[in-house]
């Protein structure tokens, strides 16, 4: 290949001097002189392109970076979301089981008042019986009278029948029986008041257990009240939980909204960067485009010389 | 229009020719041995039928290794064939030919097409060439042949470059350039310390060409020169990427199979998928053109041998062949518009 280089400048000028055509050689070794050049600082304009878009790469990769912290932090959000959004589980949990509390606490009342009612039939049922047995206490006291009579009756007859002399033994036997039977009785009785006593005593002990219940079974239904109370208090607190939950949503959605403008910004800003790499891109296929320019240029100027050569040749 | 392709695996010109019925243009593509003899006789059976012809080989649903074929256009074309000689210095000596042949033909961009054999300096000649052939967008396809000769209108010529205008006088015509590779990383170089007269890649980035592609693959001098079927290099040309192979390690440098200039941006290129790609490239051309009369294609000794180790050879050229009539050179390099490409395939369909 044939092409002036631009440090043989001198040795050809000697070689063409005294051709007609030299001015035209002369021009061309200009253009050469130029092309070279101009193929210089397009080799440096593309290290200098290459150089922006290794940069602008810089600040994408960062974009993306930043981005990729954004998306990070619209995940935190989400996240304290939803975990905010686990309260109201955690409340209606709450609510679930103290309502199920309620009802086994009503139930429970409900059963201590039947106990209380039964507590009170039990209480008259006593002073019934206490007053049966003061009825049995008053006929046994009759009967020791009418035993003692009776025995006074035994004595006289026995008296009597031994006044009676031999007739009077037989009778003298009946109102010995009599006076035993008397006795008897007056054991009897004796023993039943003893009985009698012990009925009493063990009643007044049961009425006693029976208050205690009661009183025990009062407390109790107190409790359940209180209980009630204590329901509505968690209740109430499930729900301050709730409002908790309210406030934090609140605060997330600003903030989400704060991040969303972000968004919007960096997509924005995106699309310029796309912008600036398509317009990197196209300066850099015009940059290949031109390299091909170039080679044809080559191609075409380096035949110059040699017609240039020709023609003189065939001059001479 | 029709075309007929004729070869012999023996060398037959005769056999090659048997069929082939007033031809208006005809393609020779014949071995080194013959080539001279086979112009010759070709230009005999067939006088003032313009043609070109250059060494290689050649296929159709086969491939022609050393023998002969003939690729011929009748019913309905116009054609006009020439050459620009002194290509490796100044074809632009012989430029108004071409001039004289576009306005023969007298076709547009939708219906013309120049077809080129080339036997060097391709780059330079496809400049000259596209420096009538741009103004007028008229395409080109074509490709290098053997042993620095080609012919035309039956002459033999040495550092020349045959070229045929050939119009669809039936209907349309387009061009296609097939790259069955795509780029590997994000790796972008910037060219420098080239000797565009031998091809030599000196610099990458300001760093020795041989051990940036080393350092990026791993090879070593001797499988730089098998790496390239896999990963060649790639010049950017805005939105085409035209494929440079590896020749041989020059020193630090890189000798290339076409020149590379200084600020000539490169990336690396990986072997795709080249069965999915052919099919592709199928589905585009059956897509463009419902009905087509030929398709001749420029297919680089590079994929020969690719499709050859993978045992694909066979099956392209019978996937080609769906397409209807269609045949090809085996070049050393491929044209396609003004570029000069390796490791690809062109080709020019003809409705």
């Amino acid at each position: 290949m044939f092409f002036l280089k631009k440090g043989k400048k001198k040795p050809k000028q000697a070689q063409h001097s005294g051709s007609r055509l030299y001015p035209v050689l002369h021009v061309i070794d200009s253009l050469n002189d130029y092309k070279k050049d101009l193929i210089q600082k397009e080799v440096e304009s593309l290290w200098a392109l290459n150089s922006v878009e290794t940069s602008f790469s810089g600040v994408l990769s960062e974009a993306d970076h930043f981005q990729t912290h954004l998306q990070d932090l619209g995940n935190s959000f989400s996240n304290i979301s939803q975990a905010a959004g686990r309260f109201a589980d955690v409340r209606k949990a709450i609510s679930d089981t103290v309502s199920e509390a309620q009802d086994k606490v009503a139930e429970l009342k409900s059963t201590s008042m039947e106990v209380e009612k039964s507590y009170s039939e039990m209480e008259h049922t006593f002073e019934k019986l206490q007053s049966a047995v003061r009825d049995i206490q008053q006929c046994m006291g009759r009967i020791v009278s009418i035993a003692d009579q009776t025995n006074i009756l035994a004595i006289n007859a026995s008296i009597e029948a031994a006044r009676a002399g031999q007739e009077g033994k037989g009778f003298a036997v009946v109102a010995v029986k009599v006076r035993e039977l008397a006795e008897q009785i007056k054991d009897l009785t004796s023993e039943v008041d003893v009985g009698i006593h012990n009925v009493q005593s063990g009643a007044s002990q049961l009425s006693g257990s029976i208050q205690a219940s009661q009183e025990a079974l009062g407390h109790s239904l107190d409790t359940v009240n209180s209980t009630y109370e204590t329901f509505h208090k968690i209740t109430a607190a499930a729900d301050g939980a709730s409002s908790v939950q309210d406030e934090i949503s609140g605060v997330i959605s600003d903030s989400n909204h704060a991040l969303q403008l972000i968004y919007q910004f960096f997509h924005s800003i995106q699309k310029r960067y796309q912008e600036v790499v398509k317009h990197i891109e196209h300066a850099k296929k015009l940059g290949t485009t031109k390299s091909c320019m170039f080679e044809d240029i080559d191609n075409m100027m380096s035949q110059i010389p040699i017609i240039v050569k020709e023609a003189d040749a065939d001059q001479r | 229009m029709r075309q007929f392709f004729g070869m012999s695996q023996s060398g037959n010109l005769a056999e090659a020719v048997r069929g082939m019925d007033r031809p208006q243009f005809i393609m020779l593509l014949s071995n080194q041995a013959q080539f001279e003899a086979h112009v010759k006789n070709l230009e005999e059976l067939y006088p003032g039928i313009p043609s070109i012809g250059c060494i290689g080989m050649s296929y159709q649903d086969r491939i022609v290794e050393s023998g002969v074929s003939v690729i011929a256009f009748s019913d309905g074309v116009a054609a006009a064939a020439n050459v620009l000689e002194e290509v490796s210095t100044v074809p632009v000596k012989y430029i108004e030919r071409l001039e004289r042949d576009l306005s023969k033909a007298g076709g547009s961009e939708r219906d013309t097409v120049c077809i080129d054999f080339c036997s060097g300096n391709d780059a330079c000649a496809l400049s000259t060439i596209y420096s009538v052939l741009g103004p007028r967008k008229i395409s080109l396809v074509g490709g290098t042949g053997e042993a620095g000769l080609v012919s035309a209108n039956g002459v033999v010529y040495q550092d020349a470059v045959a070229y045929a205008i050939v119009r669809n006088l039936h209907g349309r015509v387009k061009t296609y350039k097939e790259n069955i590779y795509h780029p590997l990383g994000d790796y972008r170089f910037i060219a420098s310390n080239t000797d565009r007269a031998n091809y030599i890649l000196g610099s990458l980035n300001g760093k020795p060409a041989k051990q940036v592609y080393q350092s990026i693959l791993h090879v070593t001098d001797q499988q730089i020169l098998t790496q390239t079927f896999k990963n060649p290099f790639g010049k950017i040309n805005g939105d085409d990427t035209c494929i440079i192979s590896i020749k041989e390690v020059n020193g630090n440098a890189l000798a290339c199979f076409r020149q590379v200039n200084d600020s000539d941006v490169l990336i690396l290129l990986e072997l795709g998928d080249f069965k999915a790609i052919t099919e592709e490239t199928i589905r585009r051309i059956s897509h463009d053109f419902p009905t087509r009369s030929a398709v001749f294609s420029v297919n680089c000794l590079f994929r020969y041998k690719l499709f050859t180790e993978h045992n694909y050879m066979q099956e392209y050229l019978k996937k080609m062949s769906a397409l209807g009539s269609h045949a090809g050179l085996v070049g050393y390099g491929e044209h396609y518009n003004n570029r000069f490409v390796n490791q690809s395939m062109t080709c020019v369909v003809f409705e």
